[in-house]
C-alpha cells in the first residue's frame, strides 16, 4: 500500500464528500426501502470509483488505498448513505482476507461481505465444511461471496461462495436500519469452504483474519461518525427554519442544548491511527467503535428530538439516521461485548508484560 | 411465562395501594376494582394485542393507511373504549389513573395498538370537561356503538402545520403561526384549517378539533368543537408513514368550511386554551403510563429470551447483564410511582371535586330519558348551563392545584418517555443483532418509545412545565376564561410573559377551597 499524503487524502475525503452529496443523499430513501435497483446504481458507481476493492494492490483491480483513507472515505459515504457505506467496509475487509488465488477468481464488480461468527456457538469447522447458522448477517443478502471470520483468540477467516451447495442465504425484512446493506439469516450445512487469511505469516492477504476484524471495528465508528455529522446538519438547518413562538427554534435553550451537544460528541471523535497505514490497534477499534456509536445514537436521538413530531416521520429522513446508528451500536458486536473484549485485551497485555518481567 | 416475568398485581406494583381499598379517582373507585380492570386489559392485551402486533406493524409499514378494525371490535367488547365514560353515559367513568393502568398493560403488548385506545381516550376528554352537558350525546352514542359490536372511534385534533408545541402552551399559542380559523355565520361556525399528526383522524367517526375563532388573538379565542367526521367540507388528506406505534394512523386533515352548529361547541367560545391545559394534564400521567408499559414490555422480552433461548444460556451468570435487568427493573419502577402520583394527584385533588361533585352525581342520577326532554336538554346545551359547569370547575378546584398537577404529569411523561428509550436501548443491546424472533420484537418497541419522547409536547417542553409549577410554584391560569394578554413589540407576553388567572377568577371560585386547591 502506498502512504497517501495529506494533500491526497483531502481529495479522496472531497471526491467521497461529492459522490455521497450528489448520488447517495438522493437516494436514501429507496435505499432504506430496500429498493434493490437504487442499491445496484450506487454499488457501480462505487465499482466505478474502485472503492469495493480499494484495499487490493493494482494486479487485482484495486487502487491501493491505506486503510485510514479507506476509513475516511467511508465515514463520507456515511454522511450520504449508513448502508451503502456498511458495504463498502464488508466488501473491503472480505477481499482483503483473500489470497491471490482467491481473488483472481472474484468477478469484477463483485460484492462480497465479511461476516462475523462466534466459533463452535454459531459456526463450526470440520474437514474444510462449514456447519451452522448466522442471523442477521449484514450485507449477506444478495452478496456473491461470504468471507467467514471465526472471532477468537486466534481469528480465522473462511471463504464461502454464496451460491455452494449446502448455504441458504434468507433475506432478514425485519433489518431495522442500515437497510442498503440487505442482511439475511445464513444456513450453513455442510458447506465448501476454503481458508482465507488465518493470521499466519506464510499466508499472502492483504490484510490478516485479526486486522479485519479490527477494520470492521474501526469502520462501524467511521460509519457511526458520518450519520452522526449527517443528523447534526439536518437538525441545525431545520432548527433555523422552523419557528416556535415567534422565533427560530434554534433560539430556544432547549433546542441549542441539544445541538451543542450534538456539536461536542462530533468534536470528540478521536479519530483512528494505524501503524504503517494499515495496522489497526484492536484495543484502539473497540475503544473508538464503543464511543463513535454511541455518540451517535445519542447525536440522531436527539436530532430526531430537534424535529419533534416531523422527525418522525418516515419521509423526514431523521429518523432513518437514528436506526442506522442503533445498528452501528450492535455491529460487529454489542457494544457491552465489545466492553468486555477491550478488558480482556488489557488483561492479556497486563499479563504478557508480567510474564516478561519474570 | 416464567416465574420471574409473570403476571404482578397492582398491589405488587405499587406497595403503597397495598392496603386493598385505598380511596382513588375521587374516592369513587377502590383498588379492587382497579385491579379488575387492570385484569381485563391485560386479558385483552394477551389474547388479541401482543400476537397481532408485529404483523400489524408490518401491514401498516407497507401502507399507512391500513387499520385493523377486528381489533378495535374485540377491544370494545373489553370495555377498551368506555372506562372513561361517565356512568350516567353509559361508561364506567374512569378517569387518568384507570386510563394510565390499562395504557401500561396495552403497551407492554403493543404500543401502536395501545394508541388507538389511548387517542379515543384523549378525544374524548375535552366532551368530559363539557359536563353533563355531553353526557346524552355523542358520548352515549359511543357506548351505544361500543355495545352493538361496532364501535366508533374519536380523536382530538390540535397540531397544526406549522404549529406543534406552540398550541399546547397559551404563551407560545400567542405567538404561534396559526393558520385554522373558525368563522361565525347563523347558526354556528365553518371551520377552515389543516391538522397534522392527527392519532386516529383517518378513522375516528367524532373529532374533538381546537381552533381560534380570531387568527390574530389565538390564546384568547381557542375553541374546542366536535366535528363529524361525516361533515361536508372534512377530508383526511394524508396519513403519514411513521417510525413506530404504527398501528394507529397518524393523519393529515383538512377542514373546508365545515359547519359545527352552536350545539356542537365544546364548553364556551373562547376557553379552548384553558381546556387544552387541562386535557394535557389529564393525558400525560396515561402517557407515563405508555412510556413505562413499552419499558416493561421489553424487559419482560429480554428477561424472558435470557431465561429460555438456548443462544443466551450463560448470559445471565455475567454481572453485566445482572445489572442491566436491575438497572432496568429500578427505572420502571420509578417511572411508574410517578405516573401514578400524577393520575392520583389530578383524579384526586385537581379534577376529583368536579367529577364527584353532589350537583352533577344528582344529575347522574336522572333517568337519561327525563335528560332528554326538550325543556332539559335545552338547558344542558345552554349558556347558562356551559356558565354553571365553569363556575363549578373554579369552585372545586383552583388554578394552583391544576398547575401543580399538569407539572406532575409532565414530570410523570418526560420521566417515562427517558425510561422507555434507555429500557429499550439497552434490551436491544443485551440481545444484539444475532437473537432471532426476540430482536423484531425489541426493534419495533425501541422505535414506538422514542415517539413518547415527543407526543403531549416534547420532553422539553414538559420539563419546562416541571419547572413552572414546582420549581417555581407558578400557578399557570389554566382555568378558562383566560385573561387576555397584550404583547409587546417582540411580542413578549406581560406581565412576566406568562398567562395569568382571569382576575374574575377568584370571585367564581368557592370561598370553601383552600388555597392548594383541596376542599375543606
Amino acid at each position: 500500500m502506498s502512504p497517501t499524503t495529506t494533500a491526497e487524502r483531502a481529495e479522496l475525503r472531497m471526491m467521497a464528500r461529492e459522490l455521497a452529496r450528489r448520488e447517495l443523499i438522493p437516494r436514501a430513501a429507496s435505499l432504506d426501502a430496500g429498493g434493490q435497483d437504487a442499491l445496484h446504481e450506487c454499488w457501480r458507481l462505487l465499482v466505478e470509483l474502485g472503492l469495493d476493492r480499494a484495499l487490493l494492490s493494482e494486479q487485482h483491480g484495486g487502487v491501493e488505498l491505506s486503510v485510514l483513507d479507506l476509513l475516511v472515505t467511508i465515514e463520507e459515504l456515511a454522511v450520504g448513505d449508513g448502508g451503502i457505506a456498511m458495504c463498502v467496509l464488508l466488501c473491503n475487509a472480505a477481499l482483503a482476507t483473500l489470497g491471490d488465488e482467491q481473488l483472481a477468481e472474484v468477478p469484477w464488480g463483485a460484492r462480497w461481505v465479511l461476516v462475523p461468527a462466534t466459533p463452535e456457538v454459531e459456526v463450526t469447522v470440520s474437514g474444510g465444511r462449514l456447519d451452522g447458522r448466522l442471523a442477521c448477517a449484514l450485507g449477506a443478502h444478495g452478496a456473491h461471496g461470504l468471507v467467514v471470520l471465526l472471532d477468537g483468540p486466534a481469528p480465522v477467516a473462511w471463504a464461502v461462495d454464496a451460491g455452494a451447495a449446502g448455504s441458504k442465504l434468507e433475506r432478514d425484512l425485519a433489518q431495522l436500519g442500515l437497510r442498503a446493506a440487505p442482511a439475511a439469516s445464513v444456513e450453513l450445512t455442510g458447506v465448501a469452504c476454503a481458508p482465507a487469511a488465518d493470521g499466519s505469516d506464510g499466508y499472502d492477504t492483504a490484510i490478516s483474519a485479526a486486522s479485519a476484524l479490527a477494520l470492521l471495528r474501526a469502520g462501524t465508528a467511521a460509519i457511526a461518525h458520518g450519520i452522526a455529522r449527517r443528523a447534526y446538519e439536518m437538525a441545525l438547518e431545520y432548527a433555523h427554519a422552523r419557528q416556535q413562538g415567534g422565533v427560530a427554534i434554534v433560539e430556544h435553550d432547549a433546542v441549542s442544548d441539544m445541538l451543542s451537544a450534538m456539536a461536542v460528541r462530533l468534536a470528540c471523535w478521536p479519530g483512528i491511527a494505524a501503524d504503517h497505514g494499515s495496522e489497526i490497534d484492536q484495543a484502539q477499534a473497540l475503544a473508538v467503535k464503543i464511543a463513535a456509536t454511541d455518540a451517535a445514537v445519542a447525536s440522531t436521538t436527539d436530532a430526531v428530538q430537534v424535529f419533534g413530531g416531523t422527525g418522525y416521520m418516515v419521509e423526514t429522513g431523521i429518523e432513518k439516521l437514528m436506526r442506522d446508528a442503533k445498528y452501528c451500536q450492535l455491529f460487529p458486536e454489542p457494544n457491552w461485548v465489545a466492553h468486555d473484549e477491550l478488558m480482556r485485551i488489557e488483561r492479556a497485555g497486563r499479563g504478557a508484560a508480567r510474564a516478561r518481567s519474570t | 411465562m416464567t416465574s420471574s416475568t409473570a403476571e404482578r398485581s397492582l398491589s405488587e406494583r405499587f406497595p403503597r395501594l397495598a392496603a386493598g381499598r385505598s380511596p382513588i379517582g375521587g374516592g369513587r373507585l377502590d383498588v379492587r376494582e382497579l385491579e379488575r380492570l387492570r385484569v381485563r386489559a391485560r386479558g385483552f392485551a394477551e389474547a388479541h394485542v401482543r400476537p397481532r402486533a408485529l404483523e400489524i406493524d408490518r401491514r401498516t409499514g407497507e401502507d399507512p393507511g391500513w387499520f385493523d378494525w377486528d381489533l378495535v371490535r374485540a377491544g370494545a367488547e373489553a370495555g377498551m373504549l368506555s372506562f372513561l365514560i361517565p356512568k350516567p353515559a353509559g361508561g364506567t367513568g374512569g378517569m387518568a389513573t384507570q386510563a394510565a393502568v390499562v395504557m401500561e398493560e396495552l403497551c407492554a403488548a403493543c404500543p401502536g395498538i395501545a394508541l388507538i385506545f389511548g387517542a379515543h381516550a384523549l378525544g374524548i376528554s375535552p366532551l368530559l370537561l363539557g359536563g353533563p352537558s355531553q353526557w346524552d350525546g355523542v358520548l352515549a352514542e359511543l357506548v351505544a356503538s361500543e355495545r352493538s359490536g361496532e364501535p366508533q372511534l374519536m380523536a382530538c385534533a390540535i397540531t397544526e402545520p406549522e404549529a406543534g408545541t406552540d398550541v399546547e402552551d397559551p404563551d407560545l399559542l400567542r405567538r404561534a403561526r396559526i393558520t385554522s380559523h373558525a368563522r361565525r355565520v347563523p347558526g354556528g361556525f365553518r371551520l377552515n384549517a389543516t391538522k397534522r399528526f392527527i392519532s386516529n383522524g383517518s378513522v375516528a367517526r367524532w373529532i374533538t378539533v381546537l381552533m381560534a375563532t380570531d387568527p390574530r388573538r389565538p390564546a384568547e379565542t381557542w375553541t374546542c368543537f366536535l366535528v363529524d367526521t361525516r361533515s361536508e367540507g372534512f377530508a383526511v388528506s394524508r396519513v403519514e408513514h411513521k417510525m413506530g406505534q404504527r398501528a394507529c394512523p397518524a393523519a393529515e386533515l383538512t377542514f373546508d368550511e365545515v359547519f359545527v352548529p352552536d350545539e356542537r361547541i365544546v364548553g364556551r367560545e373562547g376557553d379552548g386554551a384553558a381546556a387544552t391545559m387541562i386535557v394535557l394534564a389529564c393525558s400525560r400521567p396515561p402517557v407515563g403510563a405508555i412510556a413505562t408499559g413499552i419499558a416493561r414490555g421489553a424487559y419482560e422480552r429480554v428477561l424472558g429470551w435470557l431465561e429460555e433461548d438456548r443462544a443466551a444460556r450463560g448470559l445471565l451468570e455475567r454481572q453485566h447483564v445482572q445489572l442491566a435487568l436491575a438497572g432496568m427493573e429500578e427505572e420502571i419502577h420509578l417511572a411508574r410511582q410517578v405516573y401514578m402520583d400524577a393520575a392520583t394527584e389530578l383524579d384526586r385533588r385537581a379534577l376529583g371535586g368536579v367529577m364527584s361533585h353532589r350537583g352533577v352525581r344528582a344529575l347522574g342520577h336522572v333517568p337519561a330519558g327525563v335528560r332528554g326532554r326538550a325543556p332539559v336538554r335545552g338547558w344542558l346545551a345552554s349558556d347558562r348551563a356551559r356558565d354553571a359547569t365553569v363556575a363549578l370547575l373554579h369552585r372545586t378546584t383552583s388554578e394552583r392545584a391544576v398547575t401543580r398537577s399538569l407539572a406532575l404529569s409532565s414530570m410523570a411523561k418526560a420521566r417515562g418517555g427517558d425510561v422507555a428509550m434507555r429500557v429499550t436501548g439497552a434490551a436491544l443491546e443485551l440481545v444484539g443483532l444475532r437473537a432471532g424472533p426476540v430482536r423484531t420484537e425489541l426493534e419495533k418497541l425501541w422505535r414506538d418509545a422514542k415517539l413518547t419522547q415527543i407526543y403531549e409536547g416534547t420532553n422539553q417542553l414538559n420539563r419546562l412545565e416541571v419547572y413552572r409549577g414546582l420549581c417555581r410554584g407558578e400557578t399557570i391560569g389554566c382555568l378558562p376564561p383566560l385573561r387576555p394578554i397584550h404583547l409587546d413589540a417582540d411580542g413578549d407576553a406581560h406581565p412576566n410573559g406568562r398567562a395569568r388567572a382571569h382576575p374574575d377568577a377568584d370571585a367564581l371560585r368557592h370561598a370553601s377551597v383552600d388555597a392548594d386547591g383541596g376542599r375543606s
